[in-house]
């Protein structure tokens, strides 16, 4: 397995289809920039000190991000929720105006948006660095636009897709997501000798669809299997909150957010 | 043991394959790598398990689900084992064998929704474009974005619905979206990074030649490229139809041809310099889009013999053409009635019949506006000599309206409807234009579906009930059928995995692939480990 140690995961492909990344309400503040900036600046000073400052949550209140993507709240439901507070725990009652509530749930909902489409903090030309180079190494498993491995999902449009918390949780804490399925590491030995390693894209009890080290697809009968060892556990290193200092780790954000297949061609191209 | 060579074979081959121009020229054999199959848009394939005589042993070998699909029109492509479907703004890549799907790449932010009619395959990389006219390029083996380019603005009316065409490393795209006004066009991209290498106007600029064919909604003037072409190695020459021109049932305001709308035309594939054009339906007011493909065969015709170019119309005639020079070498009628022209004369020309425009109380003319046939894929097979075309007898009223056109605003000048109708699928003789035989169906004329044939001497269509069949190629007879249960409207292609034939085709939601039956072979579990 040690070949496999670097591999690295997102492990989140569905979320990004049912996100709630659309504006849900017809409110003019929600994706009005000048709101979203308004409402940064009461988030920062009132609420990022329990719910984290990209909405990720922290020792005291929860991850507003994580939440929203499973069982997303109505922009009118967050609205009453800042202005009544949570009775019975640590979330209370605000006493801010009308638009002012309205600028903090145009910046909560931003935060559940696309990481490209929000203001990101870090230098994505020094993430870029990070990311190419050895001490992190993500790109030996993961590509942007045709370079790097096959091993990790591609990240050609991660920041397009994916809320900033979601990206920092699966390079810090990567082992929470428990959706391995299409990215487990496996190593397989068929009947006639051969033995095959990489990342199982989909299995079955009669089929399997592996991806190879060198990025080949074999698609396989299980009938022609000997043996299938799978990784318990997500081939993601586990260590990034140590091994990258917060600088790093802060730039490197600032370079998966700006991955968007979206954006104008040629923008955060390796390089 | 030979089972086990035959896989490492295949495993072998994996590693080092790439798709080039002289695979898809050869196209299909146990692949099918581009929208029609081949370059001359046959449908056909050489396979040949399958036969008239077993086609009654067909059975389903499994079923793909494409999530969110409630209409795909996509036409699958196989390359090694893998089939690529798309449906508007994704692609889906599954095992053949298995129908298990390997990955699946998905832009949901693409402005509009919309069809998408299929994928294209080259080296390394499966090609689609999204409805707002990105060409998107993803790695074969795992659905990794390498590029995505911007070829065409949504802002000015132009969608994209067509599965490109690759040929010696230029991928060929069109443009949809021609019933709200926009300037259609082909242009080739590179293979490589999605560049523009040349774009062909389907409408004239002022000035340029043919300009004087239009009044002052040039601009807008439609005469979009929503459905593939074909290509012919030799003449180096693309063969692409051309939509309806704009506004579809009000020809008041635009007097003359309109030309190219409602054409065939022949681009130079380095260039796509205009070797020649043919109009089918100059200065159309019924949106008989010349959307049908272009099928290049050489045979004889008029007692010599010819490079043509076939094309079934919407307009109601089956048109034969020398694909070298453009010469018009014979109409024939597609369907039993047609009321809206004599016939066609000795230039190609409509001789037309009176009161056939549309108007504000409505003119009823046949065929309706769904037209005789349409884009659904036909099929010519060598061996029998014929060519397999779905046809719909039906008729409509056609309106016009006074109101000033507005481009992009859904405004389309008038209005049509359609009432009865039957769809027929008719095997032509390219050698007179007859009819060898015909298979009529039950329905309400809603399908899209199209065919494939192969060497097997068996005909697949999808019916205008919700059946996929099986029909003798030589005559027609019905040899099976299997009930789907949903309107089709994608084309069925046909290939091979291990030494097995098997026949797919899109429904309204999902991917069915069919073969032979054989006995199951209980599968027998290997040693699992988790650790």
């Amino acid at each position: 397995m040690r070949a496999l140690a670097p591999l690295a995961l997102f492990a989140l492909p569905l979320l990004a289809q049912h996100g709630r990344y659309l504006s849900d309400s017809h409110h003019p503040s929600i994706g009005d920039p000048v709101a979203i900036a308004a409402g940064t600046k009461l988030f920062m000073g009132s609420c990022a000190g329990c719910h984290g400052p990209d909405g990720g949550g922290g020792a005291r209140g929860p991850n507003l991000v994580r939440r929203s993507l499973w069982h997303p709240l109505s922009d009118d439901a967050i609205f009453q929720v800042v202005r009544k507070g949570v009775p019975g725990t640590d979330m209370p009652p605000t006493k801010l105006a009308d638009d002012q509530t309205w600028n903090l749930v145009a910046f909560i909902h931003s935060l559940t948006g696309p990481a490209s489409s929000n203001p990101v903090p870090g230098d994505p030309a020094a993430g870029q660095a990070v990311y190419w180079g050895a001490k992190a190494g993500c790109g030996n498993c993961h590509s942007i636009r045709g370079q790097g491995g096959s091993m990790g999902p591609d990240l050609s449009n991660v920041g397009g897709s994916r809320p900033l918390a979601v990206i920092r949780e699966a390079i810090v804490e990567p082992a929470k997501d428990l959706y391995y399925l299409g990215n487990e590491a496996a190593t397989v030995v068929l009947k006639n000798g051969q033995t095959l390693r990489g990342v199982a894209k989909n299995r079955s009890n009669y089929s399997l669809q592996l991806v190879d080290s060198t990025g080949v697809l074999h698609l396989l009968q299980m009938n022609d299997v000997k043996n299938l060892t799978l990784s318990a556990s997500t081939p993601m290193p586990t260590d990034f909150a140590t091994r990258l200092s917060k600088a790093e780790l802060r730039d490197l954000l600032a370079y998966l957010a700006a991955q968007d297949a979206r954006a104008a061609e040629g923008k955060g191209s390796p390089q | 043991m030979k089972r086990l060579t035959l896989l490492s074979l295949l495993l072998t081959l994996a590693l080092t394959a790439q798709v080039r121009h002289e695979d898809v020229a050869k196209s299909p054999g146990n692949d099918w790598l581009t929208y029609a199959g081949s370059y001359n848009g046959w449908r056909y394939s050489p396979l040949s398990q399958i036969t008239a005589a077993n086609a009654k042993n067909i059975v389903p070998k499994w079923v793909y689900h494409v999530p969110d699909a409630r209409g795909l029109r996509s036409s699958p492509l196989v390359y090694q084992g893998v089939l690529y479907i798309t449906n508007g703004n994704s692609v889906h890549a599954i095992d053949a064998r298995s129908g298990r799907l390997v990955w699946q790449y998905s832009d949901p932010r693409a402005k509009e929704g919309g069809v998408n009619r299929g994928a294209a395959i080259w080296a390394d990389k499966v090609y689609f474009t999204t409805s707002d006219n990105y060409l998107t390029a993803l790695n074969r083996h795992t659905g990794a974005l390498l590029f995505n380019k911007k070829f065409a603005d949504v802002e000015k009316g132009t969608t994209s619905t067509s599965a490109p065409v690759i040929a010696k490393g230029k991928v060929i795209v069109g443009s949809a979206g021609g019933d709200g006004g926009m300037r259609g066009f082909v242009m080739a991209l590179s293979a490589d990074t999605g560049a523009e290498i040349w774009k062909a106007y389907t409408v004239p600029a002022k000035g340029e030649k043919g300009a004087d064919t239009w009044g002052d909604l040039l601009e807008w003037g439609g005469g979009a490229a929503w459905l593939s072409g074909t290509y012919d190695p030799e003449l180096n020459t693309l063969f692409w139809t051309t939509g309806n021109p704009w506004p579809d049932y009000n020809g008041s305001v635009r007097s003359g041809d309109n030309l190219y709308t409602c054409s065939l035309l022949a681009l130079d594939l380095d260039t796509g310099k205009m070797k020649w054009y043919f109009q089918f339906t100059p200065h159309d007011t019924h949106d008989w889009d010349a959307q049908s493909w272009p099928i290049l065969v050489d045979t004889e015709i008029n007692g010599r013999p010819r490079k043509a170019v076939l094309h079934a119309n919407r307009n109601g005639f089956f048109y034969a053409l020398d694909r070298v020079t453009g010469e018009f070498l014979r109409a024939t009628q597609l369907i039993d009635k047609i009321t809206w022209a004599k016939g066609i004369d000795d230039k190609g020309r409509p001789i037309l019949l009176p009161n056939s425009e549309p108007t504000p109380q409505g003119n009823w003319v046949c065929p309706s506006v769904k037209g005789a046939t349409n884009w659904m894929g036909q099929s010519y097979n060598p061996g029998t000599g014929l060519l397999y075309v779905l046809t719909l007898e039906q008729c409509g009223m056609y309106y016009r309206s006074s109101q000033d056109p507005q481009p992009m605003k859904n405004f389309s000048g008038g209005g049509a409807t359609e009432e009865g109708g039957q769809v027929v699928l008719r095997a032509l003789d390219p050698k007179t234009g007859k009819r060898a035989w015909e298979y009529p169906m039950t329905g309400l004329g809603r399908m899209w579906t199209g065919t494939v044939s192969t060497a097997g001497n068996v005909l697949f269509s999808g019916d205008d009930d919700g059946h996929f069949v099986a029909l003798d190629a030589k005559t027609g007879k019905n040899l099976w059928h299997f009930n789907i249960g949903e309107t089709l409207s994608a084309s069925p292609i046909t290939y091979s995995v291990d030494g097995k034939q098997y026949v797919a085709i899109a429904s309204a939601s999902a991917v069915f692939s069919f073969g032979l039956f054989e006995p199951a072979v209980g599968v027998q579990s290997p040693v699992i480990q988790i650790k």
